[in-house]
């Protein structure tokens, strides 16, 4: 899905490209000038010993009068480096602003998302948040800051990895799979009224299911609740004809029906065994019926031999047959 | 046909004439040591078919019932001067009009695989809808065993349509279409096989019995049908509909139109899976005796077109035009995921699942020899036949029911609707019963459900899967008409084991499943299937065959036929005429050797007492009287100059000689022959091998082959029927001997 994305956005990335290249020489005049703070970015990369000692290995092959290149110095070079950026490079405190009210956002949403994972909420208790993350990523990628600054070249594509983008996208395929947007008007903000409408049938059921389980008998149960049930399936398959279905509603319906037929036992019982053996037992002997009974009456079809005629008086043939004899 | 020899048995019984059963061949000749047996052959299929052809006496030694074809050119003086008239334009327009009739025959049975996928989904589906709707409403309320009627009731009523239809009025449709196929490439023309009402009734049948529940499947239907495509669409005429298109005259022969069957039948191969080298490659494997390149490659064009043409109406039909996806009637779907790679330690598995393959198929193919001789014995009334396949048709309902009815194999349903008709029964409310979904679908859907339930989610458990599969063999086994189809269901190995086709069906299954990975197991599979299927029965389609007493000519003669001269195979003595003959002598000789199915005739010098000059058909010399009777009559000088066109228009069905009245006057005259005999018969001496003949007629196509002594001197005639007596049995070379029904 991503990757689509991105393919989609390709001729941006060409236009972009051209400025990114300008950057990037930009950049390589500064990083020559400045070998020191090459060093110094290096080593900042956390990783294993290993690729550390490479790295130092490189730097020094790099800058062999380097006596700073010491292991134990590694925690005084600090991050701050980066922001000696030049202007030009530096994400403007717009974007940074529009970045903090992401990330808020951004875990609001996924908090609920979690805590309404079980049994399945995401839509109705979640949608305000997602309503507002979706906000945001608006505002980051089509909208233009103060000063025609756009945030979304600098925050969302000027590197491989997209990490706001990537975060999003994962957002948005949770709220496409979950199909929220069948029950949820966003324009609105607010659940659509087949979905209250829904909530309204499946709560009488419950209540009723609640009132007779309460009195502990399971076949009252049965025959008293079978209206509001069934009342409830046909909402449901007529919401599923028409796809209006999330899956909120899917999740709590096949809660209902596992606690109709599972819990309560109110499925359909097997009763009628014996007309149905009979049934096919009868069935199941007619052709045998059926052969016996050509077997036995009907004619059986003559054949007649042919002779073929054959060079049999040939006299020379007898002597063949001699001869291999 | 050893086991034939044997068990054949039970047809003499209160038959007088059996009692020659086993003499041995040759009279006067027992203190032979290698005594031969003699085996039956019969003619089975309806009565009313055949009895029309009597046994003709004097000079055919032939099966009556089935001709051969002549894949052999007649190069008489009027083809000759035909040539010579064709400019290098002609030559080329033939040509090309050659591909345009592959191209029609690709696209005319990728149309008709359309119609009947269409026709089959829509008959189905209502049934299934209306069954599924009376079952719900019985659930609820009690009366099930009604719904099991209704189910048995619907089932009849669709294949008794279908059985109807191919017994009372073309029983050439019954049946898979295959062998019949076979047989003709090979080189028998088997009456009635590639006409248009064969065609228009075996395609009502196959949507009939597939709706009907029947365990049938298309791809035979679809190579029958194919090949009558290309047999109407090659002469650019249809004599059921009495109507001439006057194009493609040049066509009008059996060379010309063998190869357009074959290219016929590779398209309904394509057509059926999806498969076009599949499909070219049947046709190599069943008419491999006749090829060149160029053939080759116009009929992979067909196949093409035919695979086309389905995908793009098919396309049309599913609202998305342009989506060519979707090819093949019977497919098993795209094997996408990693989770199907195999890996080197299954390999031995493979081989267990060919073995066991083959073990099932030839209890399939056992079971269905058994029924088909005793449905050739006992069912053979038409009415009776209808019957018999409506009772399978309430059969097959009822075991489905049962089996749904008392399976408790409950699944939930699926995110994406997957299934199509999901019955509940006795599930859990959200769930289905997964055995109805198994049988409320057309077999090539269940099978593709089965192969393509999404991972991680047990669609089947094993047991519904075996009891469907075995229930799916023992009905497919007891369904008349007797299908093949089975052979699309249970994957490759089952198949193997029932058919045996090496080569043509690895590449089917490699095509029909999108995958060329599998193409080592598939061959593994269907090698062991074949191995172990051959030491029991042999495939089923030869079974057929052999069942139908077709003089089938294999790759190859029976082993230890050396010792067999021409002289022991021909038939003797051959009617000859002299280079000029009296009318009154032909037309004799014609009414006498009666029937109008007749071998050939070879024309003769008599002052040197039957020095050969040449051989003219019977076709030809009927043709002849009915042209020329008038002419002879008046002066030679005014005579119209009779054309190769006349022979063409009326092929291929040839009047009797009934048909034609001479005159007393008319007798008198003299015919000149010399124009239309073909001068150069091939001819061998009288000590050939039984096998060395073989060979010409498997490579040449020959119909007849002239047996002449040193003195280059009539001595006898060897056919095709000659040669396909021979078998190879149990106790050394058998011979069948010829009978009629």
């Amino acid at each position: 899905m991503s990757f689509g994305r991105c393919f989609l956005k390709l001729p941006y990335f060409t236009n972009m490209f051209i400025v990114q290249v300008g950057a990037l020489l930009i950049a390589l005049t500064y990083y020559t000038n400045a070998q020191t703070s090459v060093v110094a970015v290096n080593t900042t990369i956390p990783g294993s010993e290993q690729s550390a000692s490479g790295l130092r290995q490189l730097a020094v092959a790099v800058v062999p009068q380097s006596s700073v290149f010491h292991p134990s110095l590694r925690s005084q070079f600090s991050l701050n480096l980066l922001s000696a950026f030049p202007e030009d490079l530096e994400v403007s405190n717009y974007c940074v602003e529009l970045l903090a009210i992401f990330g808020q956002r951004y875990s609001t949403y996924v908090n609920c998302l979690v805590s309404a994972a079980r049994p399945v909420k995401v839509c109705q208790n979640c949608y305000g948040t997602y309503g507002n993350l979706m906000e945001i990523y608006k505002n980051i990628s089509d909208q233009m800051g103060p000063g025609n600054v756009s945030c979304r070249d600098s925050l969302l594509r000027s590197d491989r990895l997209m990490l706001v983008f990537l975060l999003y996208s994962n957002l948005e395929d949770i709220w496409t799979a979950s199909e929220c947007n069948r029950c949820v008007s966003l324009r609105h903000y607010s659940l659509t009224n087949d979905t209250l409408y829904f909530m309204e049938t499946l709560n009488q059921s419950l209540s009723c299911f609640e009132k007779y389980q309460k009195q502990g008998n399971h076949s009252e149960l049965c025959t008293e609740c079978k209206a509001t049930y069934r009342g409830l399936n046909e909402l449901y398959s007529r919401m599923e004809k028409n796809h209006t279905l999330c899956i909120d509603i899917e999740d709590s319906m096949n809660m209902t029906r596992i606690l109709w037929s599972k819990d309560f036992n109110c499925s359909f019982p097997r009763a009628e065994t014996v007309p149905v053996i009979a049934v096919s037992s009868f069935m199941l002997f007619l052709p045998i019926i059926f052969y016996l009974s050509s077997f036995l009456h009907s004619e059986q079809k003559k054949r007649k031999l042919i002779h073929p005629k054959r060079a049999k008086s040939n006299p020379s043939f007898i002597n063949i047959q001699d001869k291999f004899s | 046909m050893a086991n034939i020899t044997k068990k054949v048995s039970w047809s003499s019984r209160g038959d007088e004439s059996g009692g020659g059963e086993r003499t041995p061949l040759l009279n006067g000749s027992e203190e032979v040591r290698y005594t031969r047996q003699v085996g039956l052959a019969f003619f089975p299929g309806s009565p009313r078919l055949y009895e029309q052809y009597r046994w003709c006496k004097s000079v055919c030694v032939c099966v009556c019932v089935f001709q051969s074809l002549d894949y052999d050119n007649s190069e008489n003086q009027l083809f000759l001067e035909e040539e010579r008239r064709m400019s290098f334009l002609g030559f080329k327009c033939l040509e090309i009009s050659r591909w345009v009739i592959c191209g029609l025959i690709g696209f005319l049975t990728g149309l008709i695989a359309c119609c009947i996928d269409i026709a089959v989904e829509n008959l189905a589906g209502v049934k299934y809808y209306v069954v599924k709707q009376n079952i719900e409403k019985f659930t609820e309320v009690g009366g099930l065993s009604i719904s099991l009627i209704l189910w048995a009731v619907l089932n009849s009523a669709f294949v008794m349509l279908g059985a109807v239809i191919v017994a009372f009025f073309e029983p050439g449709a019954a049946g898979s279409g295959i062998p019949q196929i076979k047989c003709y490439l090979n080189g028998v023309k088997i009456p009635r096989v590639v006409r248009l009402k064969t065609l228009v009734v075996k395609v009502c049948g196959v949507i009939c019995s597939v709706a009907g529940g029947l365990a049938v499947g298309k791809e035979g239907p679809m190579i029958h049908s194919g090949a009558v495509v290309a047999a109407g669409v090659s002469q650019g005429r249809s004599t059921s509909l009495k109507k001439d298109f006057k194009i493609f005259e040049y066509f009008r022969r059996d060379t010309e139109k063998r190869d357009f069957v074959s290219a016929g039948a590779a398209a309904g191969v394509s057509a059926a899976f999806g498969a076009p080298v599949g499909g070219v490659l049947f046709s190599l494997e069943e008419g491999a005796s006749f090829w060149n390149q160029m053939l080759t490659w116009r009929i992979f064009f067909a196949s093409m077109i035919s695979t086309f043409t389905l995908n793009f109406f098919l396309s049309i039909y599913n609202n998305k035009p342009g989506d060519l996806s979707s090819p093949g009637l019977i497919n098993f779907g795209r094997f996408e995921s990693d989770s199907v790679a195999y890996n080197l330690y299954e390999i031995p598995l493979f081989i267990v699942m060919g073995a066991a393959g083959g073990l099932l198929g030839a209890l399939f193919n056992i079971l269905n020899y058994w029924l088909t001789i005793f449905r050739i014995r006992y069912v053979h009334r038409p009415c009776l036949q209808v019957m018999e396949a409506m009772l399978v048709a309430a059969v097959t309902a009822t075991v489905s029911f049962a089996m749904i009815y008392f399976s408790n194999d409950c699944q939930p349903l699926g995110p994406d609707q997957s299934e199509d008709y999901p019955l509940q029964l006795f599930c859990a409310d959200g769930e289905y019963n997964s055995m109805a979904t198994a049988f409320f679908n057309t077999p090539e859907r269940s099978v593709r459900s089965l192969f393509h339930n999404p991972p991680g989610r047990l669609f089947y458990n094993p047991l519904t899967l075996s009891l469907f599969t075995l229930f799916g063999i023992l009905l497919a086994a007891i369904t008349p008409n007797g299908s093949v189809s089975v052979r699309g269901l249970y994957g490759p190995h089952y198949g193997g084991g029932i058919v045996r086709m090496t080569l043509s069906l690895t590449v089917i299954m490699v095509e029909a499943t999108g995958n060329v990975t599998y193409g080592l197991p598939i061959m593994l599979v269907l090698l062991t299937a074949k191995i172990v299927g051959d030491y029991f029965v042999e495939g089923l389609y030869d079974i057929h065959i052999k069942l139908q007493s077709v003089p089938f000519l294999h790759l190859e003669a029976p082993a230890t036929s050396h010792w067999l001269t021409a002289r022991e195979v021909m038939g003797a003595p051959v009617t000859c005429f002299n280079r000029i003959e009296k009318v009154g002598t032909i037309v004799d000789v014609l009414s006498n050797t009666s029937t109008n199915h007749n071998a050939s005739l070879s024309s003769c010098r008599s002052p040197l007492l039957g020095k050969i000059c040449g051989l003219i058909l019977r076709s030809q010399l009927i043709v002849l009287l009915k042209h020329k009777v008038r002419e002879l009559a008046r002066s030679r000088l005014t005579q119209r100059k009779l054309q190769l066109k006349d022979f063409r228009d009326a092929y291929p069905r040839f009047p009797p000689i009934q048909s034609i009245h001479v005159s007393q006057d008319e007798r008198e005259c003299m015919m000149d022959l010399t124009e239309f005999m073909n001068p150069t018969p091939y001819t061998v001496p009288q000590e050939t091998s039984l096998p060395r003949v073989f060979k010409l007629f498997r490579a040449l196509g020959l119909r007849h082959l002239v047996v002449v002594d040193s003195e280059n001197r009539v001595v006898g005639l060897v056919t095709r029927k000659d040669l396909a007596r021979y078998h190879l049995g149990k106790h050394g070379l058998e011979e069948m001997q010829l009978a009629q029904t």
